[in-house]
């Protein structure tokens, strides 16, 4: 089996750093995000918090997206802010969790 | 800047016995030339750390000079290295074209390249791929980027999951485009 398929099978125990060569075109994109959030990450420190959403919007979002504006999320500030991606993902994983242990 | 003896600068004046007035007049015009030469060379150029090599350049011409003419006093003689002095300083200005250099390196601001908030804006931005497109399309990102699925997305936005992913797909592929093109770059 080749690493992009097992990498299919086990999504979520493989980084991309460990296997940059994989192909992003996967069949829902999450690839592609993947490698975005980790761009973001790297590249877009915030740590004076300049420009983010209030954290009970990013809450919002991650708990009922439909009733999110753009307007409240500043527009795209989250592809550009370190600190809001890493405060989503840590948010997503706990719902996950949560719905995993309902 | 120390000021260096006549002796220092004339090193290289080298005159037979019968012509050994160049010598000692050079000496008395290089004390009176000094000052203006420096100052010259510092309004001239921006500085003055080239002042001894123009000085004793302006001496060697002076020399040259001196020695298939008549016997001059001191006075005529800094007149001469004078002139020289001005020559000099302006066909070094000349030979350095336009550019000045002020001081050293160290002293200069910052430039945009050394600012990381400019390294920043030139790697992957999405806000600038995804200028443009319609709101829903962006949020339907914003959403997908905090892992939610498709199918969520298209629940949350009261449409189909064929319906969101056909609006994002041009946006994707500009994404795709654009960080494959950073890859090959990186």
């Amino acid at each position: 089996m080749n690493v992009a398929l097992s990498r299919s099978f086990r999504k979520d125990a493989v980084t991309l750093t460990e296997h940059p060569f994989i192909p992003f075109d996967n069949e829902d994109d999450s690839l592609l995000f993947e490698k975005l959030q980790e761009h973001v990450l790297a590249h877009y420190p915030n740590p004076e918090r300049k420009g983010c959403p209030d954290p009970a919007v990013l809450r919002s979002l991650i708990d009922n997206p439909g009733d999110v504006t753009l307007a409240a999320l500043n527009d795209l500030h989250i592809f550009k802010c370190a600190e809001c991606t890493r405060l989503l993902l840590k948010l997503r994983q706990k719902k996950k969790q949560r719905e995993a242990a309902e | 800047m120390r000021l260096p003896t006549p002796a220092d600068l004339c090193w290289n004046v080298k005159c037979s016995p019968d012509q050994e007035w160049i010598e000692r007049t050079l000496r008395i015009a290089v004390e009176n030339v000094w000052p203006q030469a420096l100052e010259a060379a510092h309004s001239r150029n921006g500085h003055g750390s080239h002042v001894v090599e123009i000085v004793e350049s302006a001496i060697e011409h002076a020399v040259c000079r001196l020695k298939t003419g008549d016997p001059l006093g001191p006075e005529q003689v800094t007149q001469l290295l004078q002139r020289l002095v001005l020559q000099e300083v302006r066909r070094r200005r000349r030979a350095n074209g336009r550019m000045v250099f002020v001081g050293s390196s160290e002293e200069l601001p910052p430039t945009p390249v050394r600012n990381p908030q400019i390294q920043i804006d030139c790697v992957l931005d999405l806000e600038i791929i995804l200028q443009g497109e319609p709101r829903d399309v962006r949020l339907a990102l914003l959403l997908r980027y905090s892992r939610f699925r498709w199918s969520e997305i298209a629940a949350a936005l009261g449409t189909t999951e064929a319906a969101v992913r056909l609006r994002c797909k041009r946006a994707i592929e500009r994404i795709r485009e654009k960080q494959e093109g950073e890859q090959h770059e990186s």
